[in-house]
Order: C-alpha cells, then sequence, then structure tokens
C-alpha cells in the first residue's frame, strides 16, 4: 500500500454506506433531455430536427470544434422538441436541449468499422472513434478524453483512477466490482494507444472487493493494482500521482505535462464499450445516496434521464430536500430533481433540508491551512478574496487551489471558504482581462498619437528639404548664368580685340 | 458543511475550562479575589459588547455567543492583582472589548490581543493599583469589602516575586542571598501548564507557539544567566514566575492576533519568550509578557509573509 505522500487532506468515512456495492440496471426512461452544451465544450449545433426518428448512439449535435464531443441519442424514438431546459449548474441556467421521446425498443446504431482488433489500427484512428463516441472524463471535470490522448505520445505511465472523488459516492467502486474484465481490457487498449510502458490501477483501501475483483481478471504484468489511503482529496490527478509516483506535478501544469495520463475508471469503461462493443457513451453509473433516501444505492442510467427517475428508486422520505450534483464537497447545488443526467454526474445527493449554521467570523485559527492538500493559506486567502484584493489572493497562490472544499468542511467558524476562491479567481480572471483590454487600447491610442507627431515631424521635414532643394537649384542656376554672361562677355571683348586689332 | 468538530464558540469555552485549574491554584493561595474579578469581568465584557454592537447596528446575540469576550474578560481579570478595585477590571474589560475588539470590526479584525491591551492600558494608567498585590489568602468577606472598597480591610500587600526581586538586585544584593521561590507562584503556573497540555491534546491551540514561548524564555534567561548568575535568575525559574505559563499557552496562542503559518508560529513565539525576558530584566515594568505579546503582535503580519508554507507543485 501507498503511504500518505502529500500533508493535509481529511479523513470523511461514507456516511451513508450500504452493506453490498452493487449497480441496479434501471429501466429505459420515458423521455430523454440532452443538453447542447455540457460542461467544457461549445455549443453544438443540432443535425436533427423536431419529429425526426432517431436510433440510440446515434449522433444528434456537433459543431467543428476539436475541443467538443458530439452529443448521441441514448434512447431510440422520435425527437420531440428542441427548445430551453433546466440543466445542472450552479447558476440555475436553462440552455437548449434535445428531447426525444423512447419508443421502447432501444435500437442502436450499427458500428460500422468495428476496431475489436484494436492493436491492429493506428493510435489515431482509435483517439478519432473515442472522440466519436463522446467521452469526457466521468470523474466530475468532464474534460474531453480525446484531447488528453492526443498528448500522449510521450506518456510512460497511466494511472486509473479508482479512489472515489468524495465520501459517499460509490459509482466506481461499483462499476470497478461488476465490470472488472472490461476495466482491465480497456487499461489494455489504453496501453496500446499512448504506448505507455505501464499502468496503475488506483483503489482506496476501503474498496477491498473491487480491488479483489480487479486482482483476480488482470493477467496483463503491466497493469498493477494499487491500495492508496482512504482520505478526501486523494482522488485529485495531482495528488494522486503524487501518492502513487511521489511525483510533483508543477504548479499551472496537468499530469500530461510530466509524460503521464491518468484517467477514471468509468472513462476506461467507456473507452472499451467504444472501441471493443462499438458503443458511443450513453449512459453511466450514479450513485444515490444522503439523508434524504432510506436506500442509497447505484442506478446505471441513461444519460438524460431526469434526477427523479432513479432518486425515486431509492425510496426517498416525504420531507423536503436539498439536491445536490456530485459530492457532498466538490458538488453542486440544484434547484430540482427536474434537471437531466449528465456524463459528469457521479452522484445525486438528497438531503433532508437542515437549517443551516451561519458563518462567523474567521479567527485564524489555522485548521484550513492544516487541512489544505496543495499546502495553501486558505486564511489569509479569506482575508484578501473578501476584500477583493484578487492581486494578493495570487501573490498567495489562489489559483492552485484545487477547490476541495477541506477547508471549508474543517472551518469552526463555517465559513464557505471554497465559495469564497472561485469568486476570487473569477473577480480576478474578469479585472485582468479588463485590465488588458484597457492596455491595449491605450497602446493603440499612444501609437496614434506617436504615429501623428511622426508623420507631422516627417512632412515639415520633407517640406524643408524641397525648399532647400529649390534655393540650392536656384543658386546653382544663378550661378550658370553667371557664367555664361561672363564667358559672352569675354567673347565679346575679344571680338572687340580682334576689331581693333 | 460541518466536520463534526468544535466550532468557534465551543472552542472559546474549551480554552476557558482549561484556564480553571491555574484559577483554582490562584484560589487556593490567594482566596475570593480572583473569582470576584472573574465575575466582574464577564458581566462588564457583556455590557460593553451588547452596548458597542446595538450602536454598530449589528445583532447581540450571535456576536456574544462565541464566547470571545468572555475569555477576554477572564484573562484579564487573571492578570490583574487579585484585591484591585472593582473599577480596575471594568475599565480595563471596557477598554479591551471596545478598543481592543470591537473597534477593528470585532473577533477577528483585531490586530492586537484585547486581554492584554487592556492589561498594558491599566498599567501604564494605575501602576500603584496594578503592582499591588495581596499575599495572603482572603476569604470571601473581606475580598469583597477590598474590592467594593467597603470598609477598610487588613490585608497583607506587597510586590510580585518579580518585582521584589528586581527591586533587591537593583540595590545589589546577590541572587544566593535571595528568597527567589515563590510557591504560590509556581504552583499557579503549573495549573496553566496544565490546562495549556490539555489544550495542546485537544487540538485547539498548536505546539509550534508555547514551544516556542518556552524555548524563547529559556535561552534568553539562560544566556544571561551564563553570563552573570549573581544579578540574574536561572533559566527555569523565569519560566515559573509571573504570567509564563498563562502567556505560553493561553495568551500567546489567541489566533487572530498571533501569526497564521506552522513556520511563523515558531518565529511568533520564540520573539514573544525573548522580549518576555528583556523587559522582565531591563525594563521598568515587573513582567513583560503584555508588552512582549503586544510588540510582537504588530510583526505579525510581517512574519507572515515572510514564512508563506510551500505551495503544492511550487
Amino acid at each position: 500500500m501507498y503511504s500518505d505522500l502529500y500533508k493535509g487532506g481529511v479523513f470523511i468515512s461514507n456516511p451513508y454506506p450500504i452493506d453490498d456495492v452493487g449497480i441496479k440496471k434501471t429501466t429505459l426512461p420515458n423521455k430523454v433531455i440532452l443538453p447542447l452544451n455540457e460542461r467544457m465544450t461549445e455549443k453544438a449545433t443540432p443535425c436533427v430536427k423536431v419529429g425526426d426518428l432517431v436510433l440510440t448512439g446515434q449522433v444528434i449535435a456537433s459543431n467543428d470544434d476539436f475541443n467538443s464531443v458530439p452529443i448521441h441519442a441514448t434512447v431510440s424514438g422520435q425527437v420531440t422538441a428542441i427548445d430551453d431546459h433546466l440543466i445542472p449548474h450552479k447558476s440555475g441556467f436553462k440552455t437548449q436541449c434535445i428531447t426525444i421521446q423512447s419508443d421502447g425498443k432501444d435500437e442502436w446504431v450499427k458500428d460500422e468499422n468495428s476496431t475489436k482488433d484494436y492493436w491492429k489500427y493506428p493510435q489515431s484512428l482509435l483517439i478519432e472513434k473515442i472522440h466519436y463516441a463522446g467521452i469526457v472524463g466521468m470523474g466530475g471535470a468532464g474534460f474531453p478524453t480525446h484531447i488528453k490522448l492526443g498528448l500522449s505520445q510521450n506518456c510512460s505511465t497511466i494511472i486509473v483512477n479508482g479512489t472515489e472523488c468524495e465520501p459517499g459516492i460509490m459509482c466506481d467502486d461499483a462499476l470497478m466490482q461488476n465490470y472488472p474484465s472490461q476495466v482491465i481490457k480497456g487499461v489494455e487498449i489504453l496501453l496500446h494507444i499512448c504506448g505507455a510502458e505501464r499502468a496503475i490501477i488506483a483503489i482506496e483501501n476501503d474498496k477491498p472487493d473491487a480491488y479483489n475483483s480487479l486482482l483476480i481478471n488482470n493477467n496483463n504484468d503491466r497493469i498493477s493494482i494499487a491500495h492508496v489511503p482512504t482520505k478526501y482529496t486523494s482522488g485529485s490527478e495531482k495528488l494522486l500521482t503524487k501518492t502513487i509516483l511521489d511525483k510533483e506535478i508543477p504548479s499551472g501544469d496537468f499530469a500530461i505535462d510530466v509524460g503521464i495520463v491518468c484517467l477514471n475508471v468509468a472513462t476506461v469503461k467507456a473507452i472499451f464499450d467504444i472501441i471493443i462493443e462499438g458503443k458511443p457513451l450513453v449512459s453511466r453509473i450514479v450513485t444515490v445516496t444522503g439523508s434524504g433516501v432510506s436506500k442509497p444505492y447505484n442506478y446505471e442510467a441513461r444519460l438524460g434521464s431526469s434526477f427523479e427517475d432513479i432518486v425515486s428508486l431509492s425510496s426517498p422520505n416525504k420531507l423536503k430536500h436539498d439536491v445536490r450534483m456530485g459530492g457532498m464537497m466538490m458538488g453542486i447545488d440544484v434547484p430540482s430533481t427536474d434537471v437531466p443526467i449528465s456524463k459528469t454526474c457521479n452522484c445525486i445527493f438528497i438531503n433532508n433540508r437542515v437549517a443551516k449554521d451561519t458563518a462567523r467570523e474567521c479567527i485564524r485559527c489555522g485548521s484550513c491551512n492544516q487541512a489544505c492538500p496543495v499546502g495553501l493559506l486558505p486564511q489569509q486567502l479569506y482575508w484578501y478574496s473578501k476584500s477583493e484584493k484578487t492581486d494578493k489572493a495570487v501573490e498567495y497562490s489562489l489559483f492552485d487551489c484545487i477547490e476541495c472544499a477541506c477547508c471549508s468542511y474543517v472551518c469552526p467558524s463555517n465559513i464557505p471558504l471554497v465559495e469564497y476562491f472561485s469568486f476570487a479567481k473569477a473577480l480576478h480572471r474578469n479585472t485582468s482581462e479588463e485590465k488588458r483590454k484597457a492596455n491595449i487600447a491605450r497602446e493603440r491610442f499612444e501609437y496614434r498619437e506617436f504615429r501623428l507627431e511622426r508623420n507631422k515631424t516627417e512632412r515639415a521635414q520633407m517640406m524643408e528639404a524641397k525648399k532647400k532643394a529649390i534655393k540650392e537649384k536656384m543658386a546653382k542656376e544663378k550661378s550658370q548664368k553667371d557664367k555664361i554672361t561672363k564667358a559672352m562677355e569675354r567673347v565679346n571683348t575679344n571680338k572687340k580685340n580682334k576689331i581693333n586689332e | 458543511m460541518n466536520s463534526g468538530e468544535l466550532n468557534t464558540s465551543q472552542v472559546m469555552r474549551q480554552v476557558i475550562y482549561a484556564l480553571g485549574l491555574g484559577v483554582g491554584a490562584s484560589f487556593y493561595f490567594f482566596g475570593w479575589g480572583v473569582l470576584i474579578q472573574i465575575v466582574l469581568g464577564i458581566v462588564t465584557a457583556l455590557v460593553s459588547e451588547s452596548v458597542f454592537l446595538s450602536f454598530r447596528g449589528l445583532p447581540v446575540k450571535p456576536t456574544i455567543a462565541d464566547g470571545s469576550a468572555i475569555l477576554t474578560a477572564i484573562l484579564l481579570a487573571i492578570s490583574i492583582p487579585t484585591m484591585a478595585p472593582w473599577w480596575i477590571i471594568v475599565v480595563g474589560v471596557t477598554f479591551a472589548i471596545i478598543f481592543g475588539k470591537q473597534i477593528y470590526g470585532g473577533l477577528g479584525n483585531n490586530p492586537f490581543n484585547p486581554a492584554m491591551l487592556g492589561y498594558a492600558f491599566l498599567l501604564i494608567s494605575y501602576p500603584l493599583q496594578m503592582t499591588t498585590w495581596g499575599s495572603d489568602y482572603v476569604n470571601i468577606e473581606q475580598s469583597i469589602n477590598a474590592i467594593f472598597n467597603i470598609s477598610s480591610v487588613d490585608i497583607l500587600t506587597g510586590a510580585t516575586k518579580l518585582d521584589e526581586v528586581k527591586m533587591q538586585i537593583s540595590l545589589g544584593t546577590h541572587i544566593e542571598n535571595l528568597d527567589i521561590y515563590s510557591l504560590s507562584q509556581s504552583w499557579i503556573n503549573a495549573g496553566f501548564l496544565v490546562g495549556g497540555l490539555y489544550l495542546l491534546i485537544r487540538k485547539i491551540i498548536y505546539w509550534q507557539i508555547p514551544t516556542a514561548f518556552i524555548l524563547g524564555i529559556f535561552a534568553t534567561a539562560g544566556l544571561l544567566f551564563l553570563i552573570d548568575d549573581n544579578i540574574y535568575l536561572p533559566p527555569q525559574l523565569h519560566l515559573m514566575l509571573g504570567a509564563s505559563m498563562l502567556g505560553a499557552f493561553f495568551i500567546a496562542t489567541d489566533p487572530v492576533s498571533s501569526s497564521t503559518t506552522p513556520k511563523g508560529r515558531l518565529i511568533y513565539g520564540f520573539l514573544i519568550g525573548m522580549l518576555v525576558v528583556i523587559i522582565r530584566v531591563f525594563g521598568g515594568y515587573p513582567d513583560g509578557v503584555a508588552f512582549a505579546v503586544l510588540l510582537i503582535n504588530i510583526a505579525v503580519p510581517l512574519i507572515d509573509s515572510y514564512t508563506k508554507p510551500k505551495v503544492f507543485g511550487k
């Protein structure tokens, strides 16, 4: 087992543990709602119209931007609407979505170019296929996987992240227990794509069942399975790399910059699905948990089905609930369960609504600084973020904050520190953008002034030169005239002299 | 979000409990004075903070409930002479709450330790009352009479041990001829030491400040003692006299006004310990904890900005 190689972090056990971590396959939803812009990607343009019939896995929207991924129908049926709908977003945004009414048949598109024998195909083709399948980082960040893999030529090690992102989430654990051979196969495909020497699957030490099932299924000596301490924030790419390889990814860089590809297990399973089975990403495993449900469990749900579809399976109580997408630490509060499940939705927390403890003043106790896994001083950052002195906050490494919320969790004054930090980051980005624009405008203005001034002096110089030239010319002409008249005089006198003689 | 650990007011309460042993020792040796001062201090703190908060148009109850005003009052009450007249603690606590804390915007925003600011104010303004200590056990009736000046009470009074020693040394007496041990002060200090260790174990205070504080006292006093053991007290005595242990575990550790970085806490504690001895030995006041803490409070922003911890990946 790997030891604790980074300081900070917090130890939190699953607040709502269950005995058997399994997966319940849900019945097909009646309808799915698919947003045209998922996180991190540009808005896609629909390539279907209302009334069109679509098959499961068919591309229904895409765009030319390499950084975005196409959107697929996740059930077969008819497109019934393309309009605005509430999506799970911090700000309660509405965005354009495609609604598909299911026909209940779940007919799939055919995989025309099978890549079952993936080792026969060049890396670029496989990456293209992963791009086509709409695969993004399924741990929560949603970074398009094909971009990561496209940069992986010099990669030495693949880290497969099987540490649950946050306490309470069980979807990765369930996935590894239910699909161990697919995960291993997926890792083998990745080894082929990246040309890496080895792959390490990291699993927290409180998940022995997942560990064992992967171990049994692994016959590849380039793949190893590692136990890491169950400490919160170990799931972060940087801290996981530190834990496993004792390598510190420089500030501002990503794992890929030091030759490491780090992917979530669910992403690896999705890669298996497209390369071997020819199935694009249309479903994911979601944990439903929290104080408001009596049976926390994992569900394999079609993307675009509503939160309500699977929350209702976990026997929610009748009280008022707070709905949260993602974990208790880094998740976001969403207004209701009437929002669609997205590719990054690993967990839905349904909590009984309780009166919130108000925040008190910061007493600079330093608990946050002890808990911070990246060695920041949240108490100082808080001070500068609150007073909007973002330059000073940046000096205190504001942008190294991974927003893991360990500081908010331990704060005895109950201050929502991370909210201050993400606000300060946005504020700083805005002000520096404004500053940049103002600078450009100022430079332009100054250059214009300079240019006008320069033109003026140039023109004056030119005029001066011209005047001088004319003067010189006139002087020259005059002297020539003089010479001629002198010569004429000489001739005349000579003539006179001759006549006189 | 709540970690299930202590919140701010629970932290304050724990600190107050931890003061119990030292206060108990003071009670055992000097009687009821200390308890009367504490009660007076708490009442004053609550009244002055409530009044000031309502002037500021802020809700009174949640702020009072954080317990910080009560803690300030207790710290000041146990720092002044047990038989000081009632208005001393009233004036001191009022000053500490208003000018030490509220005027900067309340808890969390004060650059100075409020209790020590109150103490320094009292010591400068009322030096006579602030340096006259009872030297015997006084019962409740006599204590009330003395503190509220109801009738004149015949109480043995005198200077503190530190004061007495300093005076004798300045008169040319050699230390070996002096009775430099003080049973009561040693026990009181021991009481605060045990309370402080409790706070350390509960992880309410960090080890850096008390350790560095004690080290600062020991190193500075030790150096002086090595130079001339005829006129300078042995270092271990410095630790058990005056407000050393109270200062190390309860005063210098005030999180708001102390350094907040791990390395900074070491520097902060050490500098205070050093200054305590320097003020005791060379200064005009008998004890130096209050002034040392206030002086190093000023240096905190500087210490903090030079002791930022290493950021991951930098």
